[in-house]
C-alpha cells in the first residue's frame, strides 16, 4: 500500500527566514518517511513585500517536490493603511477583505491548484491563519484540512474573516497550551479534535560554553538573546531594562549577548555584545553558558528558542505580557516572568546572586521540553490526527 | 433568548417551503423569545425584484429588517448556471455564480458582521443562496443552518464545502436530508435535530359535495400543490392516461396553480388554486393523494392527507417522501410503470393505512412536540 498523500500550504517555503516557515519545513522533514508529501507555497521570500523572488513552478526542496505559485503584486506601500482600516471598531467587511488581498500573499493560482488539485491528496496541512493562502485556501478543502495556526493575541484575529479558519478544519495542531486555550476562547470551537503538537527540539550532544567564551570573547557572565533584533521583538525594552538593571545595581558585571540579525540600531550601551548571525553549534554553545536566556516578545506563539535554552538546562526570562511565555515559563517552572523594568532588575539579581536557582529552573525546562517538545512524540501526534482526518474520508462520500 | 433568523425571501404572501417553514418557526419561537428576522425585500427569487419596503417592521411579535437587493437576477442567468454546473470552471467562476444567483445583499452581510454578536442564536435558512453562505461564516459561533438540502448539483460547488462543516447545529426538515448532507460533507460530528414541521388542526370542511361529484365514478385521486414539470405533473398524468386507458377507472383530480398545459380529458380535472376548506375537503373526500414529485425537502401535503385519515402515494425516486410515508406506514411508493398495481394495493387497505398515518401525525406534528425540537435546536446554536 502506497503512503497516504499530503499537501503542506504555507505563504513561504525554502531557504526563508521565519519561525513559521521554519516550523513546517522541520515537520515535511519528519513526516516525510510516512507520507507522499508535497508542498504548495508562493514565489516570496520576504514577508515585508511578498516580492516574487523565485521561479513559479515546480520545484524541490530536501527533496520534496514543491508547487510555487506567482504572487500576482507584491504588497502595497500603503498596505498599513488598509490594516488600519480593518483594525479599527466599525470596520466593515470590505475593509477586510481588502486588508486579507492588500495583507498578501496575493496568490489566486494557489487558490486555483487547491479548488482543482486539493481533493486530490489525503490531507492538507496549513501554516499560519494569518495569511491569504489559509484565509481563501482553507475553505476549499475542509474535509481534509489539519490547521497548524501559530496564533497569538493580535489585532488580525478579531476579523470576521479567520472564523472559518478556526472553524472548518478537520483537525488543529496547536503549539502550545496556552495557544489552544486563546483560540478556544475567541472561536469557542473545542469540537474541532485537537492536540498540542509544536515542533521536536534536538540538540548537539557536545556544548560547549567555553569554547563559545573564547571563540567570541566573552569573559562575564551573561543574559542571551537569540532572534531578530526588532521593535515587534521587542528588543527596545530589553535594551532598556537591561540599561537600567545595570545603572541600578553596579556590584554585578554581566553582560547581554545578542545572536540575530538587527532590523534596528543596538544603542550603545556598556556590556551590550552583538555578535550577528553565528553557527548552530556556536548558538549551543551559547546558550550552554548563560545565566539566563531572556525572551522580550510579547507576539509568540512558540518560541523555538526559549524551548532550546531550557533544552539546554538554562532558565528564562519573559515578560508577563506574552501569555504564551508567561504561561509556559509558569507551566513548566522554568524561568521568571517580570512586569516591570525593576521587576526584571530583581529577577537578574536573584539569578546571579543564587546560581543554583538557575540550574534548577533550567533542569525543570529540560524535562518540560522532554515530554512534549520532542520529534518521536510530535511525529506520533500528527499521524494520529492524519488517521482522524483519513477515517472520517473513508466513509461514502457523493 | 434574542434570535435572528436569516432567510432569502419572508412574508406571508412569499411563496416556497423553506421560506413558509421559517415564518412559522420564527412565530413558534416568538412566543418565548425575541425573534429578528433579517431578509430582504424581494417576493419572487426568479428576479428577486423589491417588493416589500426596505427598512424595520413588524410581522406579530416578529421584528423585520428587511435588506436592499444589491441587483436583480440576470435573465441569462440559467444560462450561465448550466454552463458552471455542467463544464469545467474555474474558482472565480463560482464565487461570481453566488453572487448572480441572488439575492446578493451586502448590506445584510455587513449587519451580520456588524450586530451578529447581539444575538444568543441565529438560524440560517436554505444553504444555497449568498445571505447563508456568506453570511453564516461571518457568526458560525452561535449559527444553526437549515439547511434544506437535496441531491442537487449546486451541493457539489465550493461555496459549500466549507460552509457545511461551520454551524454549530444543523436542523434538518427530514432524517433524508440528514443522512445526505452526513453522506456528502462526513460531518456528523456537528450535532442536529430533525425538525419536520408542526400543524395547526385543519379548519372546517366538508368533503360530501367532492364525494358526491366524483366518487359515483370510481377512485378520487388527488394531487396537490403546484401544476408543473418541476413538481413531475406531467409524469403522473401520463401515468395516470396508461392506467385509465388500459381499463382503470376514476378521476384524478389537480388542486394548485396551474402552470403547464394538460390533455382535455372528462377523467382529469384541474381545479387551479383552492382555499384551505377546499383542500381539507378535497383531502378527506380523496380515497388517495398522490405526489409525484422527485424532489421534495419535506412533503407537508402528506401530513395534511394524514391530518384526515387519507393514504398517500409517492415517487419511489423520491428518498423524502418515500422515507416519511414508510415511517408513518401511511401508503406506498410507486414506480411509474407501476402505478395501477400501486393504486389497487393502496385503496385495498385504504383506512388502514389511513389511519396509521393519522396516527404518526397526532404523534409527530403537534405544536409542542415541534417547539420542543426547536428549542433543542435553538439550545444546540447558543450553548
Amino acid at each position: 500500500m502506497s503512503d497516504p498523500s499530503l499537501l503542506v500550504v504555507v505563504a513561504r517555503y525554502g531557504d526563508v527566514p521565519g519561525g513559521a516557515e521554519a516550523h513546517a519545513r522541520s515537520v515535511v522533514q519528519r513526516l516525510k518517511p510516512s507520507f507522499a508529501i508535497e508542498v504548495a507555497t508562493t514565489t516570496a521570500t520576504d514577508y515585508r513585500t511578498w516580492r516574487h523572488d523565485l521561479t513559479a513552478g515546480i520545484d524541490a526542496v530536501d527533496g520534496v517536490t514543491v508547487h510555487r505559485f506567482p504572487v500576482e503584486h507584491p504588497r502595497a506601500w500603503n498596505f498599513k493603511l488598509f490594516e488600519r482600516r480593518a483594525f479599527r471598531a466599525g470596520h466593515t467587511l470590505d475593509d477586510e477583505r481588502v486588508f486579507i488581498d492588500a495583507q498578501g500573499p496575493y496568490a489566486p493560482e494557489l487558490l486555483e491548484f487547491l479548488f482543482k488539485r486539493g481533493r486530490d491528496y489525503d490531507h492538507v496541512l496549513f501554516f499560519q491563519y494569518l495569511y491569504y493562502p489559509t484565509v481563501l485556501g482553507l475553505p476549499l478543502v475542509p474535509e481534509r484540512v489539519v490547521l497548524v495556526p501559530t496564533a497569538h493575541e493580535e489585532a488580525a484575529i478579531g476579523l470576521s474573516a479567520y472564523k472559518p479558519v478556526f472553524l472548518a478544519p478537520r483537525a488543529i495542531a496547536y503549539s502550545t497550551e496556552e495557544e489552544r486555550r486563546m483560540v478556544w476562547r475567541r472561536f469557542r470551537n473545542h469540537r474541532v479534535p485537537n492536540e498540542v503538537v509544536g515542533v521536536g527540539i534536538e540538540m548537539p550532544a557536545d556544548r560547549d560554553a567555553a569554547r563559545f567564551r573564547a571563540k567570541h570573547g566573552v569573559d562575564r557572565p551573561y543574559l542571551l538573546y537569540v532572534g531578530r533584533i526588532g521593535v515587534s521583538k521587542g528588543s527596545r525594552e530589553l535594551f532598556a531594562n537591561y540599561e537600567h538593571w545595570r545603572a541600578s545595581d553596579p556590584s554585578h558585571d554581566v553582560a547581554l549577548v545578542l545572536i540575530g540579525d538587527a532590523e534596528i540600531p543596538i544603542p550603545k550601551i556598556e556590556g551590550v555584545r552583538h555578535l550577528g548571525r553565528v553557527t548552530e553549534q556556536d548558538k549551543w554553545d551559547a546558550l550552554a553558558g548563560c545565566a539566563a536566556f531572556v525572551m522580550p516578545s510579547l507576539l509568540e506563539s512558540l518560541s523555538l528558542v526559549t524551548l532550546e535554552a531550557w533544552a539546554a538546562g538554562r532558565p528564562v526570562i519573559v515578560d508577563a505580557r506574552s501569555p504564551v511565555l508567561a504561561g509556559m515559563t509558569r507551566r513548566a517552572r522554568a524561568g521568571l516572568v517580570y512586569r516591570s523594568s525593576a521587576e526584571f532588575a530583581e529577577i537578574c539579581e536573584l539569578l546571579m546572586d543564587d546560581p543554583a536557582l538557575g540550574d534548577r529552573l533550567g533542569r525543570s525546562g529540560a524535562e518540560f521540553v522532554a515530554s512534549t517538545y520532542t520529534w518521536p512524540r510530535v511525529v506520533e501526534t500528527y499521524v494520529d490526527l492524519f488517521a482522524e482526518v483519513r477515517a472520517r474520508q473513508s466513509r461514502p462520500v457523493n | 433568548m434574542k434570535i435572528l433568523i436569516v432567510v432569502q425571501r419572508y412574508g406571508a404572501e412569499v411563496i416556497g417551503g423553506s421560506e413558509s417553514h421559517a415564518r412559522v418557526v420564527a412565530q413558534r419561537l416568538a412566543k418565548l423569545n425575541e425573534v429578528e428576522v433579517a431578509t430582504t425585500t424581494a417576493l419572487d427569487y426568479w428576479s428577486w425584484a423589491p417588493h416589500f419596503p426596505a427598512g424595520e417592521s413588524m410581522d406579530g411579535a416578529v421584528r423585520l429588517r428587511r435588506f436592499p437587493i444589491a441587483g436583480l437576477r440576470s435573465p441569462t442567468f440559467k444560462d450561465t448556471e448550466r454552463r458552471l454546473l455542467f463544464e469545467p470552471h474555474t474558482l472565480a467562476e463560482e464565487r461570481r455564480w453566488l453572487i448572480e444567483q441572488g439575492p446578493h445583499v451586502p448590506a445584510l452581510l455587513e449587519f451580520l458582521h456588524r450586530e451578529g454578536s447581539r444575538y444568543d442564536a441565529i438560524l440560517f435558512y436554505t444553504y444555497i443562496y449568498e445571505p447563508t453562505a456568506a453570511g453564516l461564516p461571518l457568526v458560525a459561533e452561535r449559527a444553526a443552518l437549515i439547511s434544506t438540502a437535496h441531491d442537487e448539483e449546486p451541493l457539489r460547488l465550493f461555496p459549500y464545502r466549507a460552509l457545511f462543516q461551520l454551524p454549530r447545529a444543523f436542523g434538518f426538515l427530514t432524517p433524508e436530508e440528514r443522512d445526505l448532507v452526513h453522506a456528502r460533507f462526513a460531518n456528523d460530528h456537528i450535532p442536529s435535530e430533525i425538525l419536520g414541521i408542526g400543524l395547526d388542526p385543519p379548519p372546517w370542511h366538508d368533503p360530501q359535495p367532492f364525494r358526491d361529484r366524483y366518487a359515483p365514478r370510481g377512485p378520487l385521486v388527488l394531487y396537490v400543490g403546484q401544476v408543473s414539470e418541476g413538481k413531475a405533473v406531467d409524469e403522473l398524468v401520463a401515468d395516470w392516461i396508461e392506467y385509465h386507458d388500459t381499463g382503470g377507472s376514476g378521476t384524478l383530480v389537480l388542486a394548485g396553480t396551474q402552470r403547464m398545459p394538460l390533455p382535455d380529458r372528462d377523467d382529469i380535472v384541474s381545479l387551479g388554486h383552492v382555499s384551505e376548506e377546499e383542500k381539507y375537503a378535497l383531502l378527506e373526500a380523496a380515497d388517495v393523494l398522490v405526489l409525484p414529485s422527485h424532489l421534495e425537502s419535506l412533503g407537508i401535503v402528506l401530513l395534511e392527507a394524514w391530518q384526515v385519515g387519507t393514504p398517500c402515494l409517492v415517487s419511489a425516486h423520491n428518498p423524502v417522501t418515500r422515507g416519511q410515508v414508510a415511517r408513518a406506514r401511511g401508503g406506498l411508493a410507486y414506480e411509474r410503470d407501476d402505478l395501477a398495481e400501486a393504486l389497487a394495493a393502496v385503496l385495498a387497505k385504504r383506512d388502514a393505512l389511513g389511519s396509521w398515518g393519522r396516527r404518526y401525525v397526532e404523534r409527530e406534528c403537534t405544536w409542542p412536540a415541534f417547539d420542543a425540537r426547536l428549542e433543542q435546536l435553538v439550545d444546540l446554536a447558543a450553548s
